[in-house]
């Protein structure tokens, strides 16, 4: 099965949108770089990371996730993510991403994250 | 299902990139049935995915020849996935605990969740070999649907 990822970066007023889709492992590692440093180039003050299409993250996404943080220390603290299934909420949890991308767990808090 | 009895299903798959996520899939066919919660079948899908990408990954190195084995066994409390691949004559390395401070420190590599998710996805994980053959066995404690909340 070969996977398939998208991502694409849109502006909201000073928040930075990046719209995932498809499954996020290993082979989504150019998109997901690419899109994140097109969001960043444009110094926004907030990002959001768009997971309503998702279908899948396995274990080298969250290596991916992870290296990014790492990558672009910057974003830490101004990051969120919507869209995360209840049981990638649970993952983000366990692997303490979430002390690092807020999670947001409504569309109403991901409009007051885009417009703060 | 009456107390005693038990039901087991072998598959196996090529050890192709990719298609631990179609043993996910064939396991949450399997189990279906079995009306299990949403989250405690995504744990298991989950657990099942990350161990047979190790399996075909690590263990057969992509040897599309020689196949990942997936056994089921249901009894009436408890579910038991094993997986099997030819990487038996080596031991199972000890991971070292993610920590994601010390991974965005660059003291960690960003890597090495597969095993950490393994075990925290499954009520029970345990390793053997044959010298040939290397088994995970993944156990899972089963609650039926409407016994537990979805929440964290």
């Amino acid at each position: 099965m070969i996977s398939q990822f998208e991502a694409d970066v849109d502006f909201q007023g000073r928040c930075a949108v990046v719209h995932l889709s498809g499954e996020i492992d290993s082979n989504a590692e150019d998109s997901l770089v690419d899109a994140l440093g097109k969001a960043i180039e444009r110094n926004p003050d907030r990002f959001l990371l768009d997971f309503r299409q998702v279908q899948y993250i396995n274990s080298k996404g969250i290596a991916l996730i992870v290296g990014l943080l790492a990558r672009y220390p910057e974003i830490r603290g101004r990051i969120a993510a919507y869209g995360l299934t209840e049981h990638y909420q649970e993952i983000f949890k366990i692997t303490r991403l979430m002390d690092y991308i807020f999670v947001l767990r409504d569309w109403e808090a991901a409009l007051d994250f885009i417009n703060h | 299902m009456t107390e005693n009895e038990q039901v087991v299903r072998t598959f196996s798959l090529p050890s192709v990139a990719g298609n631990e996520r179609l043993a996910a899939k064939k396991i949450e066919e399997l189990l279906r049935p079995l009306g299990l919660s949403l989250r405690l079948l995504e744990r298991i899908k989950t657990a099942v995915a990350e161990t047979a990408m190790n399996a075909i990954e690590h263990g057969n190195r992509y040897h599309e020849d020689l196949p990942v084995t997936i056994e089921t066994e249901i009894t009436p409390g408890s579910l038991y996935i094993r997986i099997a691949d030819y990487g038996g004559q080596k031991d199972t390395p000890m991971a070292e605990e993610p920590d994601i401070d010390a991974k965005l420190a660059g003291i960690q590599s960003p890597r090495g969740w597969g095993l950490f998710l393994i075990h925290r996805m499954a009520d029970d994980v345990r390793f053997t070999t044959d010298k040939e053959r290397h088994t995970v066995e993944l156990t899972f404690f089963l609650v039926r649907e409407g016994d537990s909340d979805f929440s964290i």
